[in-house]
């Protein structure tokens, strides 16, 4: 046991990215443990739930929590760190908004397990078995965790502090917001989101910008777009227009349109409908003036057509977390 | 915040279906302490006075008001807050009547459906920010670009209203091109004899003082906004001072050297030093210095001495400036009109026509021209050969009506046919004179008697055509030879007038010229085409100076094609005349005073501009410069500051439309009185 203040992290339905992010603060993991107690982070340490349970409550001083909440047991250890946790973030994309298994909300979960355990052409499955909460076998009854319809966002499930944007988190930005908090300095307003700012990518994007008038959409690997111009403006859909800021506009800067893991700029509600709404606003205005009726129709379902996947595009990491939150179960 | 509704029953057109008492209960469960009043007709003068009383007797901060369309007394209901002492924009409208009353059926139902958008237009205008209008100072000063028809009517009536105009001309005569007309349709009026009065008053008139012409000038540049823009005019040299010059003509006979004269359309030449025309105005000639041999020495080296024109002028040599430089002038003005007028397709793009490459085929304007006793051959009709022509086939519909080419119709090119009909008929009475027609369109109370000239003329013949651009037109042993293989109907020489078409084969035979068979040969000697009326050629400068918008055939765009046909889609720039349309005279005059009574109207000498608060504004340190907005705008009023990389809305041109603030991705844009805390608001307790 030592005074200083406990520091843990949890991962729910996530890759596991976020944790090595964190370890890319590289040395400054050891100014993080010259500050704090780091006690709890299944990845990297050996601390047990029971080992939680038994904590006071508000004894941990800050939780990082990444990952969403897909599973029953990710819900049951949202609660109890949030009961233990002074200061809960959500750490990463699929904690704040979901993010790509956040997508698994477009199917409900007895597609998702014929998908998986079914369909899956490198499943060897002939008895057709799924997962299922209790099952018996010879040796008694097993459980594992009830697996949910939808992917809800750790602050869908509980009372979260802030919110920590990426997929997975800048390590200059998790050390900003680790930083700040050995500073002692006061803490942002609660469900503030840190580590990050609050215009869009764009403001950190070097990349020269005019009007846009989009002529068409390109695919990344149909073009090699020039090097200093708006990479949307080039018909690729770089979705940094409709992102927060705080990456430091990382993937423009090696030619590769931004895939929006920030999630929304500040008082943005919908980052997929805001996008929408932009590319609907700048595509090709002049080319239809004046059409038919039915020709304009035809020029607007070829363009929609070259986008094949709008939601995965639009929504890949802010679905759960957005205004449409998921399809409509049957 | 103390927020109250005020249910107007409308008399009984909404208490009827909606009962308020039941409304009322359900309202103030949902939102407690909230005012709920009813009244019968609110839009009444009791019903008004009993708003204001209550608004103050209760210091109601924020109102709602479930009455009819706010359409109807938005207005009405905003007069009271503000006399109330309440921002104007801190109410809400339900259109109960409309929206509910008037189309539900079951009472029920409807109660219910107005509780839900009460609630939510509550929640909307707890939500509300008190808004206030701006004023500005302006100019209610004009320039006009163009001195033709519109543009001339609309510069003397500014004139005589006593507003200080500025018409700029890029030719160097006023009056455009009706002055090249020797008549003019539907009463064969001399062209420059009509127009000399609007002229000459402009020049000379009482209120000529607040005119000030700029004729070989353009439009070089113009910033600034509605009710104060800056323009910048280029004029070039005329090199003849238009004060000293008294027009007498003695310098044009001694001048060495001509060139093809582009007002009679190239048929003739001219001197380097003449008038466009016999009675252009100004009277003064101008000096080309493409070819004057004081800009061309002998040998081409530039700096000739040649001074024949000056040594013949009777005033002297301090009336030509050869060193007059191109200036560039800066005007002041709160409203533009462009009044640029249009220009004829040009036919060689249908070139089975033969226009441009056969002798005697002619265009409108050239044909106009030859017909002028002020024109190139002075009124007289020659063939190329220099002989009488004795037939002759007038082309309508020349790129018109036809997807390939225009697909509209100009309106006015059929009446001029009829026009070119009449004078050929006075001018060689034993002329024949075919017409090849697709449509024929002649509008108006005074078009008949000219067509009917042409219809009951034993020697003019119609011949309906369904593909005008598709027919060929040869040169064969000096005549221009065509077939008609595609008619659909011809008539000839008829008693009565009208015309027999469309019914398929051949037409009726008549005394001169026999039946018009499907496929016969026809020979004449000289051939007028009349094309579709196109967009002026240098209307994409000027459209891309002002940022006006263009149609899809080039014309500049109305704000609405009927409502606000005389406005561009940016604000204090208007459109009279052709244009923004094929048009005639007597519509583009009219133009001229529509587009002077938009400026009168709307811009009044020291009163300021009120700009409505309904706009939408950037937060420009949450703007990442992205820079979608901008070409979203349709009042192009959102400009970019390159210095704090954000854009910014020029609040005197917006009219709040809301839709950079809907496509702006990082919602930096924040339209007042629709924001989306408000939507949100008001969309939550309708799905709710």
């Amino acid at each position: 046991m030592t005074g200083k203040p406990k520091i843990g992290m949890y991962w729910a339905a996530s890759c596991g990215g976020c944790e090595i992010a964190l370890v890319n603060i590289n040395e400054k993991i050891i100014d993080l443990d010259a500050n704090f107690d780091f006690m709890f982070c299944p990845c990297l340490l050996d601390t047990k739930k029971r080992d939680i349970k038994e904590l006071p409550d508000e004894s941990i001083f800050i939780t990082f929590f990444n990952g969403g909440i897909r599973t029953e047991e990710n819900e049951e250890m949202a609660h109890l760190l949030r009961k233990k946790s002074k200061i809960l973030i959500a750490f990463g994309s699929c904690a704040y908004e979901g993010c790509i298994p956040g997508l698994a909300n477009l199917s409900s979960r007895d597609e998702l397990f014929k998908t998986v355990y079914l369909d899956n052409p490198s499943i060897d499955n002939p008895l057709g078995i799924l997962p299922v909460p209790e099952s018996d076998v010879p040796e008694g009854s097993l459980e594992i965790p009830r697996f949910y319809d939808t992917l809800r966002t750790l602050s869908q499930v509980v009372d979260v502090d802030y919110f920590i944007p990426g997929c997975p988190p800048e390590p200059k930005q998790i050390w900003n917001v680790i930083e700040l908090v050995i500073s002692g300095a006061a803490l942002p307003p609660k469900k503030s989101i840190i580590g990050a700012g609050a215009s869009s990518v764009c403001e950190e994007c070097d990349r020269k910008k005019s009007e846009k008038k989009i002529e068409r959409f390109y695919r990344n690997y149909e073009i090699i777009p020039e090097k200093e111009k708006c990479l949307l403006e080039q018909g690729l859909i770089c979705m940094g227009i409709a992102t927060r800021d705080g990456c430091g506009a990382l993937c423009p800067k090696v030619n590769m349109p931004c895939t929006g893991c920030y999630g929304p700029p500040e008082g943005v509600l919908d980052q997929g409908a805001k996008m929408v709404a932009a590319l609907g606003s700048i595509i090709d205005i002049d080319g239809i003036k004046g059409l038919e009726d039915a020709n304009i129709i035809e020029k607007i379902d070829r363009t929609i057509e070259s986008i094949p996947d709008p939601s995965g595009l639009f929504y890949k990491y802010s679905l759960a977390d957005s205004i449409l939150k998921r399809r409509t179960l049957p | 915040m103390k927020t109250a509704v005020y249910f107007c029953n409308c008399g009984t057109n909404i208490s009827d279906k909606i009962n308020p008492e039941k409304v009322e209960d359900a309202v103030k469960k949902k939102n407690g302490d909230v005012i709920f009043k009813t009244f019968g007709f609110l839009c009444s003068e009791e019903g008004k006075e009993f708003l204001r009383k209550d608004i103050i007797d209760n210091a109601v901060d924020a109102v709602v008001i479930p009455a009819c369309s706010p359409r109807d007394h938005e207005k009405t209901f905003m007069n009271v807050l503000s006399a109330a002492g309440v921002n104007p924009y801190m109410m809400q409208m339900v259109n109960i009547r409309e929206q509910i009353a008037w189309v539900t059926e079951d009472g029920e139902k409807a109660a219910a459906k107005a509780v839900r958008y009460i609630n939510a237009a509550i929640s909307r205008v707890n939500l509300q920010e008190p808004l206030e209008k701006k004023e500005i100072d302006i100019s209610p000063d004009a320039v006009i670009v163009g001195a033709g028809p519109a543009g001339l009517k609309a510069a003397l009536s500014l004139a005589e209203a006593g507003r200080k105009v500025t018409v700029v001309e890029k030719s160097p005569t006023i009056g455009g091109l009706p002055v090249r007309y020797e008549e003019i349709f539907p009463n064969m009026e001399c062209g420059p004899c009509m127009l000399e009065p609007i002229m000459g008053e402009a020049l000379h008139g009482d209120a000529s003082g607040n005119i000030e012409f700029l004729t070989l000038s353009e439009i070089e540049d113009a910033v600034g906004s509605y009710g104060n823009f800056t323009v910048k005019i280029k004029r070039s040299p005329r090199y003849v001072d238009t004060e000293k010059c008294i027009g007498c003509a003695e310098c044009i006979a001694p001048c060495p050297v001509s060139f093809k004269n582009p007002f009679n359309c190239g048929i003739n030449d001219r001197k380097a030093i003449d008038f466009s025309f016999a009675g252009a105005l100004p009277n003064v000639p101008y000096v080309n210095a493409g070819v004057c041999l004081r800009f061309n020495g002998r040998g081409g080296t530039g700096g000739g001495s040649c001074r024949l024109c000056i040594d013949a002028c009777p005033v002297g040599e301090e009336v030509f400036n050869f060193g007059e430089k191109e200036e560039i002038l800066e005007r002041n003005a709160g409203s533009i009109i462009l009044a640029t007028g249009s220009a004829l397709y040009d036919c060689s793009k249908v070139p089975s026509l033969g226009y441009g490459k056969i002798p005697d085929v002619y265009n409108g304007i050239e044909f106009e021209r030859i017909l002028a006793s002020n024109g190139p051959t002075e009124g007289n009709i020659r063939t190329s050969a220099g002989e009488e022509p004795q037939s002759f086939a007038i082309v309508h519909c020349v790129g018109s009506l036809d997807k390939n080419h225009k697909d509209y119709c100009s309106g006015i090119c059929c009446e001029y046919a009829f026009k070119f009909n009449h004078i050929i008929r006075n001018k060689i009475p034993s002329a024949k004179i075919y017409h090849l027609y697709k449509e024929m369109v002649i509008p108006g109370k005074e078009s008949g008697s000219l067509y009917r000239h042409a219809a009951e003329d034993k020697n003019t013949v119609f011949i309906r055509v369904s593909d005008i651009n598709g027919m060929t037109i040869t040169e064969e042993n000096g005549r221009k030879v065509f077939s008609v293989k595609d008619a659909c109907g011809s008539v000839g020489g008829i008693e009565t007038g009208g015309i027999r078409s469309g019914v398929g084969g051949a037409g009726e035979r008549n005394e001169t010229g026999g039946e018009i068979e499907s496929g016969e040969k026809i020979s004449v000697d000289a051939v007028i085409l009349c094309p579709a009326v196109v967009p002026g050629e240098d209307m994409d400068r000027l459209a891309g100076i002002l940022e006006t918008a263009k149609d899809k055939n080039g014309f500049f765009e109305e704000l609405h094609g009927r409502t606000d046909a005389g406005r561009s889609k940016i604000k204090g720039v208007y459109l009279a005349g052709s244009c923004h349309s094929p048009m005639d005279i007597k519509e583009a005059m009219n133009e001229g005073m529509a587009a002077a009574g938009y400026v009168l109207s709307g811009l009044v000498a020291g009163k300021k501009l009120s700009i409505d608060p309904i706009s939408a504004a950037v937060e420009q340190e949450r703007c990442s410069g992205c820079k979608v907005c901008i070409g979203v705008c349709p009042y192009k009023a959102i400009s970019f500051d390159e210095e704090k990389e954000a854009s910014f809305v020029n609040e005197l041109l917006c009219q709040g439309c809301g839709t950079c603030a809907a496509a702006c991705p990082s919602s930096a844009i924040k339209a007042n009185g629709f924001t989306d805390g408000e939507i949100f608001a008001e969309i939550g307790i309708m799905l709710s």
